[in-house]
């Protein structure tokens, strides 16, 4: 059985690496940058990458260093998801645990909401917002935050209704305890693994609708870097310095794939069900 | 049985309701509107202009009139006129069902053909290491952002004529090989998300489903690996796979937006890009209510699949 | 007897297959790429770029631009002009509308009568602003007299806003946004909108032989990058490309032929001049100095646009060569001083209004915004979607905004409604007793040699009082397959000389 546990925790401990890296990239940024992100260098337009100019990822159609951006763009990229992510999460949970809770009358209305802002595909949904809130980036925060609630919302539901019916919730009530206690004390410590894994798996897909936004011209506007914005202008440039557009795309997939790792190490981690596999 | 498709069905009237009241509001709050997109900035308008351009626009009256008069056109089928084409906004939005729905089902078929046997693999896999690979090479099927693996496809194949549609789209009835060697990198571009997720679900399953008593039954019985592995528990385990296709294609079925926009492709979700780009409520207004629909009748459909075959799920909770 | 079944299936599938390889045969196709769909296709009430492309080929004006932007006979096979304010239009017999009936003087004063109706909301009317009456003579002759000279006259006509439509067909109809009925060397024949649109010859189009095409076919491709690769592998036979590195990598690959002009549109970077600190003539002087157009045209452009001042340098007639129009050559230390005398040694911030299109301008805004730093003027990129950007320049709500204005080789069209006091398209809020003074004399004069002298200052005191600061003409750029021939550039972006094309 111990090869099995490994198993599980390569996965998640390989996620947890990417993202200390990305992390630790960060960090650096606050501090140095190779050059300035948003300085522009007429007379480099559009190099490929060399060790020689000191432009390691190339320039793109500004002169501006590539490397650079992406750096600049970890933090943008990597704070508007998990600010999205957590404010989804916090209001959905709430909802959700209220609804799973209380239960009736305020289970309908509650997750009727949900099923409303769950109907609505999530990138139109991100673009309305953005389009009536204007392109600033806390607006793109709250895009996305909105079109997580719904999934939050669910699972907590869910995660609260399967636990409701246990006994020592059962008896806990029984013997005169305040709904608030029990809620507090007994169910959301037990729904904060469901609710963890559902995080890290939320950030992943958060980065990615952060950065199709952007792609599509709504999100973080030039000359900032993100990583969508530094895709979309890429597109044009693909075939004449595909640079460009293969450094910001390989920073988004590899940030993506930590999180799923991570939240998929997790979940077997935590999922009883797999803890016995031959 | 029935009585809870009733119920189910006629809750959906309120969230389509709900989607439908969002929408109008929503849009309307967006700065700019068809009419001055119309205009632009090249042209002068005098007075007489703008009060008759600004009836013909439906700009004239207060908002939740509009709604009233929007909605009560709605129940009898007639979703209005489009401000930028003046034609009828439902059959246009039809017109390009197919071409979504068709998308959808290729990119299933793809996912299920690359994840389901990718899931299996990595479920019976002696080697942590193969598994951990095969995962891993899946996540990352997951991770990489659409849009770029649509442009990288566009480059890599442009060479390959008639490979990647180029706003020559031809339906599936009239040219069916054109058709499906054009859809296929733009399925591939969702497939590949998707066949992620289906290989977890697919690998999750089986393992859950080798651990049960049925199987160690068959195995101790001295049947081979293979017949019990595809016989036995790849159609137990094949349930929440369903499942969980059932429901992203709801998402699918929205419109896969970036794609269609990287490879042309005259579908849903690009023509709801553009009407919201162009102010155009009417549009906007019918693609949204659709979609929506669409969604939640298929998550209706799939759950319901899911509850007729697996009787220990109430269909009262949904605990997901 | 199953693997008959399969090889039946397999048969009836490739029998449909096949017969798509046989289609393309006898006739003579062209297949063109453009990025944008038109929205309808009324002659005199569309205003986007894109279907003035498709009226180009389906509708006559009286009179019409060649390949050297010269106005040239269309409809009107002469035309008398006994004194300046009147003009006999002698229309060419025979020419028949699509629908068969014959284009007559009755069309024609049907047609200006509904340019100029403010229920048709024609964008055409403002070229025609100063008729006074529209007589038929004959069946085919018109009169058109005017209240006062208007230099522009003939050059308002040659605009596919004032084209001849049918009265039948409107009267029928109410509109042709949706159907065709025009004179045009092509008919139109389908429409699937945001896909294609397929136009088929005219037979009996007035110019014997022409067009040599049978059919052109519209396909809508919103991608630069997939236009380009559409005419690399021939899907495509020619599409209109702005973007500039997609054309480089054009001009790269020998099979396609690059075609390029300079246009008449212009680039323009212009202020609200009632937002401080642009109400100060010398602040608007400074930032004209601190911009150096072939640095933006290098970058945003790839070099393919020129440096033009008030009047596009393709209006080789008027156009006065930048060397000798001020502020518009970068002058750092002078900048500099002028912005300390107006009170600012120190710079200010200020927003521009830009969009994520070619026409909004948004690496044209950034290069702007990186060339002020070097006088210490800080702009912030106010970067919104494009419905939002019209709706801040109806507003007016901008302090700085780039934009490309539809221009014209003809001075009094293009600069009398931008920066007239009372211009319909002013929306710098600029109002000048000098330069209108010199617009309303430029536009009442008739002889080049006249008014030569007056534009020439005009374009002079533009530079100076700097309210919009004009950048560079772009190039009108076209990309075709080798196998296309005989098709021209006007200059304006028409593709009326498809109708010479042949492949």
């Amino acid at each position: 059985m111990a090869g099995t546990r490994l198993k599980k925790n390569i996965i998640a401990l390989t996620g947890l690496g990417i993202i200390a890296f990305y992390v630790a990239v960060i960090v650096v940024s606050l501090f140095w940058l190779p050059f300035d992100p948003v300085a522009m260098d007429t007379t480099h337009l559009l190099e490929a990458p060399s060790i020689a100019t000191g432009h390691l990822f190339g320039t793109d159609e500004f002169g501006r260093d590539i490397l650079s951006r992406i750096m600049q763009g970890c933090s943008v990229s990597l704070i508007i998801s998990i600010s999205a992510t957590l404010m989804g999460a916090v209001i959905g949970t709430l909802m959700g645990i209220w609804a799973g809770f209380l239960g009736g009358k305020w289970d309908q209305w509650i997750m009727r909401v949900a099923d409303i802002l769950f109907s609505f595909p999530s990138l139109l949904l991100a673009i309305f917002i953005m389009g009536i809130l204007g392109e600033k980036t806390y607006n793109v925060i709250f895009a996305i935050g909105i079109v997580y609630i719904p999934q939050f919302a669910r699972v907590s539901r869910g995660a609260i209704l399967t636990l409701k019916g246990n006994e020592f919730v059962r008896a806990a009530l029984s013997n005169g305890a305040g709904k608030s206690y029990v809620l507090f004390r007994h169910l959301l410590p037990n729904i904060m693994m469901p609710l963890i894994v559902q995080i890290s798996l939320s950030l992943s897909v958060a980065i990615l609708l952060e950065s199709a936004l952007s792609f599509l011209g709504l999100g973080i506007q030039p000359p900032y870097p993100s990583w969508g914005n530094m895709l979309s202008s890429a597109r044009k440039f693909m075939m004449l310095a595909p640079w460009t557009a293969i450094y910001p795309g390989l920073a988004i997939s590899f940030l993506v794939l930590g999180f799923n790792l991570l939240g998929d190490g997790l979940r077997d981690i935590l999922d009883p069900r797999l803890r016995n596999v031959k | 049985m029935g009585r809870y498709i009733v119920r189910r069905l006629l809750s959906l009237i309120p969230v389509l309701l709900g989607v439908s009241i969002i929408v109008f509001f929503l849009v309307r709050l967006i700065p700019g509107s068809a009419l001055q997109m119309y205009l632009g900035t090249q042209v002068e308008t005098t007075p007489e202009q703008m009060e008759e351009l600004k009836r013909i626009f439906g700009e004239d009256k207060p908002v939740p009139v509009l709604y009233v008069e929007w909605l009560g056109r709605v129940v009898k089928g007639d979703f209005g006129y489009s401000l930028r084409t003046s034609r009828e906004v439902l059959p246009d939005i039809l017109a390009r069902l197919p071409l979504s729905i068709e998308i959808t089902i290729f990119a299933l078929i793809l996912a299920l053909v690359i994840g389901i046997p990718m899931g299996v693999l990595s479920a019976i896999k002696q080697h942590p290491i193969t598994d951990v690979f095969i995962r891993i090479a899946g996540l990352l099927g997951l991770s990489l952002p659409q849009f770029w693996l649509a442009s990288l496809m566009v480059i890599a194949f442009s060479n390959l004529r008639g490979w990647i549609p180029m706003g020559n789209y031809v339906s599936f009835l009239a040219a069916p090989f054109q058709n499906l060697k054009m859809l296929f990198f733009p399925s591939l571009a969702i497939g590949i998300g998707l066949a992620a997720v289906i290989m977890r679900y697919t690998r999750n399953s089986m393992l859950e489903v080798m651990q049960m008593d049925y199987i160690r039954t068959a195995k101790a019985k001295g049947l081979k690996k293979r017949v019990v592995i595809i016989r036995h528990a790849l159609r137990n385990a094949i349930l929440p796979v369903i499942t969980v296709a059932g429901f992203n294609t709801g998402y699918l079925l929205g419109g896969a937006i970036v794609i269609e926009e990287v490879f042309a492709l005259p579908g849903m979700g690009r023509l709801a890009l553009y009407a919201i780009y162009q102010r155009d409520y009417p549009l906007i207004q019918g693609i949204v209510l659709l979609i929506a629909a669409m969604f939640v009748l298929v998550n209706l459909i799939t759950d319901l699949i899911y509850a007729s075959v697996d009787p220990r799920i109430r269909l009262d909770e949904k605990a997901r | 007897m199953r693997k008959m079944a399969f090889l039946a299936l397999l048969a009836a599938l490739f029998a449909l297959a096949v017969p798509q390889v046989f289609a393309a045969g006898a006739e003579k196709v062209l297949t063109l790429g453009v990025d944008q769909e038109v929205i309808g296709l009324d002659p005199n009430i569309v205003t986007s770029f894109s279907s003035h492309r498709r009226v180009d080929l389906l509708y006559n004006k009286l009179v019409r631009h060649n390949e050297n932007l010269e106005i040239v006979p269309d409809l009107a096979a002469d035309i008398d002009i006994p004194d300046n304010v009147t003009y006999i239009f002698n229309l060419r017999k025979g020419v028949k509308f699509h629908n068969g009936q014959e284009m007559t003087a009755d069309d024609v004063v049907f047609s200006l009568n509904r340019i100029l109706d403010p229920k048709t909301a024609s964008p055409g009317r403002s070229y025609l602003t100063t008729v006074k009456s529209i007589d038929k003579l004959s069946p085919y002759s018109v009169k058109v007299v005017l209240t006062a000279p208007l230099a522009s006259f003939l050059e308002g006509l040659a605009s596919n806003n004032c084209a001849i439509v049918s009265k039948a067909a409107v009267e029928q109809y109410g509109n042709l946004q949706k159907v065709e009925v025009g004179t045009g060397p092509f008919m139109l024949k389908e429409w699937v909108p945001d896909n294609s649109m397929t136009l088929v010859k005219n037979p009996d189009y007035f110019e014997k032989g022409a067009p040599y095409l049978d059919k052109v076919i519209f396909r809508i491709i919103p991608e630069q990058a997939s236009l380009l690769a559409g005419v690399k592998s021939g899907t495509l036979d020619m599409a209109t490309i702005n973007d500039g590195s997609t054309i480089m990598l054009a001009k790269r690959d020998p099979n396609l032929v690059v075609m390029q002009k300079p246009g008449v549109n212009v680039r323009t970077f212009g202020f609200n001049v009632t937002h401080k600190p642009f109400d100060d003539e010398r602040v608007r002087q400074a930032i004209s100095l601190a911009i150096d157009r072939t640095e933006v045209v290098t970058v945003a452009e790839f070099g393919m646009g020129s440096p033009t001042g008030p009047i596009p340098v393709s209006a080789t007639q008027w156009a006065l060569p930048l060397s000798k129009i001020p502020y518009s050559t970068p002058d750092y230390a002078k900048a500099k001083a002028l912005l300390a005398q107006a009170g600012y040694p120190n710079g200010f911030t200020f927003s521009i209004v830009t969009a994520n299109s070619y026409e909004g301008g948004l690496s044209v805004a950034q290069v702007i915004q990186n060339q002020l730093k070097k006088i210490g003027v800080n702009a912030e990129l106010d970067v919104v979607e494009w419905g939002i950007y019209i709706d801040r320049w109806v507003k007016r709500t901008f302090d700085g905004m780039v934009e490309l204005r539809g221009g014209s080789s003809e001075p009094d069209r293009f600069l009398y409604r931008m920066i007239h006091s009372t211009g319909g398209v002013n929306n710098f809020m600029f109002k000048d007793a000098e330069v209108d003074a010199l617009l309303d004399k430029g536009r009442a004069l008739t002889k080049v040699s006249d008014r030569k002298p007056i534009y020439d200052q005009l374009q002079i005191a533009l530079a100076t009082k700097a309210p919009i600061i004009f950048l560079y003409a772009p190039f009108e750029t076209t990309v075709l397959n080798k196998s296309v021939k005989g098709f021209k550039q006007v200059g304006n972006g028409s593709l009326y000389y498809l109708t010479y094309a042949q492949k």
